[in-house]
This record gives structure tokens, sequence and C-alpha cells, in this order.
């Protein structure tokens, strides 16, 4: 087997490509049906020896986490809700916040859950005298785990936390993807809405993407997410 | 735990899963849970990681039973790939090295337990059978990465070599698992 190819398949299935090379195995892994395939000649052969490995009950918190994060996101690969077109009601808040909707982003493992809103002038409303009212449009009903509204101008970040729950004794932390790729870290979500900025250096074009991670309290100690991306959301203008 | 009875029904949930019945992913979860997370614990051996890991891959798992095909394969090793996958993306994006295991395993014993359904127990065989021919260093590099999730580095570091020798040591390893495992099949 001196095939370069079949090696890396083989070495990535083992895991010990280098982080450099398991990253672009994975990106070829995408585009690449005979990888894919070799990939899968090489779980077979092996994983006599996973099973060989004891069994370990997990605690029951785990299951619970699973739950939850299921309630909000009760189908596979939801797609979003198509707006009813002849509702007077969702066409006015349509119009008064420019844009609520949700969106999944693709590398996320959980079902996008993050109300995001790009508002260039969201800040700087008249002030109308009665409250505002808005409704976050989803794809069951559910409640979304935040509304995350960007004002391009200031690179100000207003984050509303709605039904993010974060696991006992664990923190969420809420990153920003840019256009430039990687997760910038933002602040860890409390239990009341508060105002963030973007990260220095960000772009602030309106392209990217809002991620929540599970996180040790305080936030992630190495600057990047340590624990899974339970909810994400896409910038959206409309 | 892995007979051939227990795969068609992984098998079987998958399929619910896919059309969206949290129920069968709970099902799963009580099936398959246990050995996954003896899998991820072996590779990420802090326990709270290790539960984060578990967590991410049934959400993963909901998120794309669509894609198991049952004729790709069986689906405790759809699973398992999944599993050591996450494990050894967590433990490879921590800069600090792990502890190391608290015991050693004799895994060619493991795997030469034949406490297991008919199927995979001639996998099992066979794998053994290949294993127990490569010179001893180089098959304890090959079961050391895949059932621990020791990185090149650490192979290095254990047996006292440069990282190059032990990537060398592992190629041949696998050509040689290749080769025999062909040859039994």
């Amino acid at each position: 087997m001196s095939d370069p190819d079949d090696l890396a398949a083989a070495e990535y299935v083992l895991g010990t490509l280098s982080p450099e090379e398991r990253a672009s195995f994975v990106r070829r892994l995408a585009a690449d049906p005979h990888a894919r395939a070799e990939v899968r000649a090489w779980e077979a052969r092996l994983t006599p020896l996973a099973e060989a490995v004891p069994a370990a009950d997990p605690p029951s918190g785990v299951w619970d986490r699973i739950a939850a994060a299921l309630a909000a996101s009760p189908v596979p690969a939801p797609m979003p809700a198509p707006m009813p077109a002849n509702d007077n009601r969702v066409a006015a808040l349509s119009r008064q916040v420019r844009t609520w909707r949700l969106a999944a982003f693709a590398s996320a493992i959980a079902a996008a859950c993050l109300a995001i809103t790009l508002g260039l002038d969201l800040a700087r409303r008249p002030e109308t005298g009665g409250a505002r009212y808005v409704a976050v449009v989803t794809p069951a009903g559910e409640a979304p785990a935040l509304i995350v509204s960007l004002d391009t101008a200031t690179g100000s970040v207003q984050v509303r936390p709605v039904a993010a729950t974060a696991p006992a004794g664990r923190a969420l932390q809420l990153w920003f993807v840019g256009a430039e790729g990687g997760p910038k870290p933002m602040g860890v979500i409390g239990s009341e809405a508060e105002r963030m900025s973007l990260p220095v250096g960000t772009a602030r074009g309106g392209e990217g993407s809002f991620a929540v991670s599970v996180e040790p309290p305080g936030g992630s100690p190495t600057g990047l997410p340590t624990g899974p991306v339970i909810y994400s959301g896409k910038l959206i203008r409309e | 735990m892995a007979s051939v009875s227990g795969d068609d029904e992984f098998a079987r949930l998958l399929g619910a899963v896919a059309s969206g019945d949290q129920a069968a992913l709970r099902a799963l979860y009580d099936g398959a849970g246990p050995k996954l997370f003896g899998v991820i614990l072996r590779i990420q051996r802090d326990r709270r990681a290790a539960e984060d890991v578990l967590q991410e891959v049934f959400l993963a798992v909901w998120q794309s039973a669509g894609g198991y095909r049952p004729e790709g394969g069986r689906a405790l090793s759809w699973l398992c790939a999944i599993a050591r996958n996450r494990a050894i993306d967590s433990v490879r994006r921590r800069d600090a090295t792990q502890a190391p295991a608290p015991d050693e395993e004799d895994w060619l014993e493991r795997l030469a337990d034949p406490s297991d359904g008919e199927r995979s127990f001639l996998d099992r065989d066979a794998l053994s059978a290949c294993l127990a021919r490569l010179e001893p260093r180089q098959r304890d590099c090959v079961v050391l990465a895949y059932c621990e999730g020791y990185s090149r580095e650490e192979l290095a570091q254990r047996f006292g070599s440069p990282v190059n020798t032990v990537k060398t040591w592992l190629h041949r390893s696998l050509a040689a698992l290749k080769d025999c495992l062909g040859a039994i099949a």
C-alpha cells in the first residue's frame, strides 16, 4: 500500500494525522467520494478494536443536555418557515425591524436557534413613544435561543437571551464567525439582554454568523470554542 | 453489546432518527451510548470533556442519521467512527497533553475475547490474527493510536523514537494490515 491517498485515509481513521493534515483531509473528504470510500473501508477494518473497548455508563445529565438541544430544534435539518405574505402583522413587524429570520449555518452541529438581525439604523431609530414588540418566526413556533442584532455602523451587538439555557455548571459563550473565517470570542451570555462589541479588527460588512458554545464558567480559556456548538445563526439583511 | 441483532436494531433506529423520531434517538442512546462513551473516554480522558463529546455525537447523529447506509457498513461501526472522530478532534484542539492512561489495557487480549455476535466475531478474529503478525512495537503504535488516541508525537515520546520513524512504522503496519485482511476476506 504505497498509495499516499490510502495512507492518508488510514491515518485519518487512526487519528494520527497532524491537525493541519487532518483539517486538509476533512476538506478533501467533502469533495472526493473515492476518499470517503477509503475512509469507510478503514473504519470497517479497524472497528472491531473500538468494539473491544469496555462500555462506560454516561451520567444522566448528558441525555438531559441532548434533550434540551433537541427541544430547540425538533426536526433534523430544519428549514426556515416561509413568512405568510398575506399576514399584515408579519409585514408590519418585518418593516419595523427590517429583518428577523432563522438560518442554519453549514458547519453547525445543532440546528440554528439564533435569530440574528443586521440593522444599519436600528440603534438610531426615532422613538415613537409606544412600546415596540417583535416576533421571531421559527419553524415550529418554538422560542429562539437568542436574538442578536448587529449595528454595522458602530460594531455594536445587542444580545438578548430568550430560551438559551446553559447546562448546570457551564457557561454559554457567543462567537462571531466573520467573512475571514475562524470564530472570534464574544462575551459569556448572561440571563439579561446586554450590549457587546464586535472583536477589534473584525470586518463589519455584515457578513458572518454568530454561534454559541458550551464552555467552562467564565468562558473558553483558549480563545477558541472548547465545548460543543449548540446554537448558531447567520446574519441576514433584508 | 454488538450482536448481529443489536446491530440490526441500531440500523432500524437510525432510520427512525432520520425521519425525526426523538424516541428512537433516546433508544439509540440507551443502547449504544455506553459503548460510545467508553470509546470516547479512552481517547478524551477528561470526563467533563468526554461528556461534551458524547453530547456532540448524538446531536450529530440526530442531524446526519439520514446519511447512514446499511450497505456501507454496520451501524455500530458508523456510530463508533463519529464518536472516535469527535473525541480525537476534542483532544487535538486542546494544547495540553493528556494525563497518561490510568491503566494499560491489553487491547489484543480484549479483541480476542469471544463474547460477541457471530459477524463481528469473524471480523475480530481476522483483525486479531493480522495484528498478531505485525512487529510488536509497530502493532502497539496502531493500537494505541486507535484505542487511546495517541498522536504521532505522543507515540514518539512513548517509544523514544523520532516522529518520522513512528510515521514510517504506522505506514508499514497499516499497509501490512490491509494486505493481511484482504487475503483473509
